[in-house]
């Protein structure tokens, strides 16, 4: 439908981002073509390996579900920042990706699982590590006749745990400032960190990993004194900007911050996970 | 080009014609009256357009009114009970939680989809779940207060 539409078509889920530009009369589409209808977008599958998430699952049924709450907090605590209730019973999670705002809220956990998303067009379908999704702001590498159907990711490894910050000025219906997200997988209960992964959000045109910061972590034993310096280490990776939410130098600082604190959080879940 | 929608708004099961680009919220104000419904940021900001759609509240100034097509749309003026004003309301009124009254429908709506599914809510819970709509005049404590003395009274 939408290839027969052409150029000027938008396709349409939540409405939460689409609607408000179409009234701000930013974006004026000849037509939209609504997702929410198909269902097997909306559908979430949590099999033993691999979590699949529809495209058109909204943020209130990630946010509820027991599944995601119990084992990939990250993503849990992401999706109860986003918006505010009334919002989150509209948008979803393709939607808060392909909308490539620099401040969302569910790459930087979703990337942290290492999650790829699935793109297709009436003529074939790929599948897209989200770490090369994001080009800039509000850019992603999608064509025009793609639509986002899926987001999927391995299940964690057992003695693993994650954890997401959001840094506002309000508990609602914001922006972040800073935010991030880490993931941090044990050897075994107590031992050495053997994989790790922090995004940043709101700190460059898209959402950027912290490899530096991340290297440093693999293979040492977990404690406060090592996460300090992976936070430091981020901060000097993160490449913010000044504007009317924050300074630079108040993001980078506040990057070291929830470095450490994302870390601690992802360190005691994933000892007690397992 | 026009669109036939079929909705049921409080309970009652209509057949609209409307605009493809036309927001939910101006179907409701501007073609069924039903004004109780406010417009107030129209970006999914205020919450003072809060409607139930199939229980759950949202803004409908975010939702086109083809969106809504096969949906259960619950207003202001459907929770109304035979016995007179929903508890909620009558919360409200006796506990002075309406100042100008603007976002007092979206508020109640509101807490009605919260105490539907939780009727024994807490304050935190109460204050997460309209976290979504913005009381200008600042009353957030007397609205708490009525949610609070709602869920705790009801049968």
């Amino acid at each position: 439908m939408m290839a027969e539409l052409g150029m000027g078509v938008r396709p349409i889920a939540g409405g939460t981002d689409l609607v408000v530009n179409m009234r701000r009369r930013t974006v004026a589409p000849e037509h939209v073509v609504s997702l929410g209808r198909i269902k097997e977008l909306c559908a979430m599958d949590l099999s033993d390996r691999v979590f699949t998430i529809g495209a058109c699952c909204t943020v209130a049924s990630l946010a509820e579900s027991s599944a995601i709450a119990s084992r990939f907090h990250a993503l849990n605590e992401g999706a109860l920042s986003l918006g505010s209730p009334l919002v989150r019973n509209l948008a979803t999670a393709g939607g808060n990706l392909v909308t490539a705002r620099p401040a969302a809220d569910l790459p930087p956990p979703l990337m942290a699982y290492g999650a790829s998303v699935t793109l297709r067009s009436s003529q074939e379908q790929r599948v897209v590590p989200l770490d090369q999704f994001f080009v800039g702001p509000g850019r992603t590498i999608m064509k025009p006749t793609e639509i986002l159907t899926s987001i999927v990711f391995e299940t964690s490894p057992p003695f693993s745990g994650s954890s997401y910050i959001k840094l506002g000025t309000r508990r609602a219906l914001e922006i972040s400032i800073v935010s991030v997200a880490s993931f941090l997988a044990l050897e075994r209960p107590g031992g050495r960190i053997q994989s790790a992964r922090i995004f940043l959000g709101s700190v460059a045109p898209v959402p950027m990993r912290a490899r530096d910061a991340e290297n440093m972590l693999i293979g040492e034993i977990p404690g406060q004194p090592l996460f300090v310096k992976a936070g430091e280490t981020a901060a000097g990776e993160s490449k913010p900007i000044d504007d009317h939410r924050g300074t630079a130098g108040y993001r980078r600082d506040m990057v070291a911050v929830l470095t450490k604190k994302t870390l601690q959080a992802a360190l005691e879940r994933a000892k007690a996970s397992g | 080009m026009k669109k036939t929608i079929h909705v049921t708004v409080n309970r009652k099961a209509l057949e609209l014609t409307v605009e493809p680009n036309q927001a939910l919220l101006e179907v409701i104000r501007e073609e069924l009256h039903l004004t109780g419904t406010k417009a107030g940021c129209l970006v999914g900001d205020c919450g003072a357009c809060t409607v139930l759609l199939d229980g759950k509240p949202v803004n409908s100034c975010l939702v086109l009114a083809v969106q809504a097509d096969g949906k259960q749309v619950t207003t202001i003026e459907g929770i109304e009970t035979p016995q007179g004003l929903h508890p909620l309301q009558t919360a409200f009124v006796d506990k002075g939680a309406i100042q100008c009254g603007y976002c007092t429908p979206g508020m109640i709506l509101s807490a009605k989809s919260l105490l539907d599914r939780n009727p024994r809510a807490g304050e935190t819970e109460i204050r997460k779940a309209i976290s979504g709509n913005l009381c200008r005049c600042t009353g957030y404590q007397k609205i708490v207060e009525a949610i609070v003395f709602a869920s705790r009274t009801s049968p």
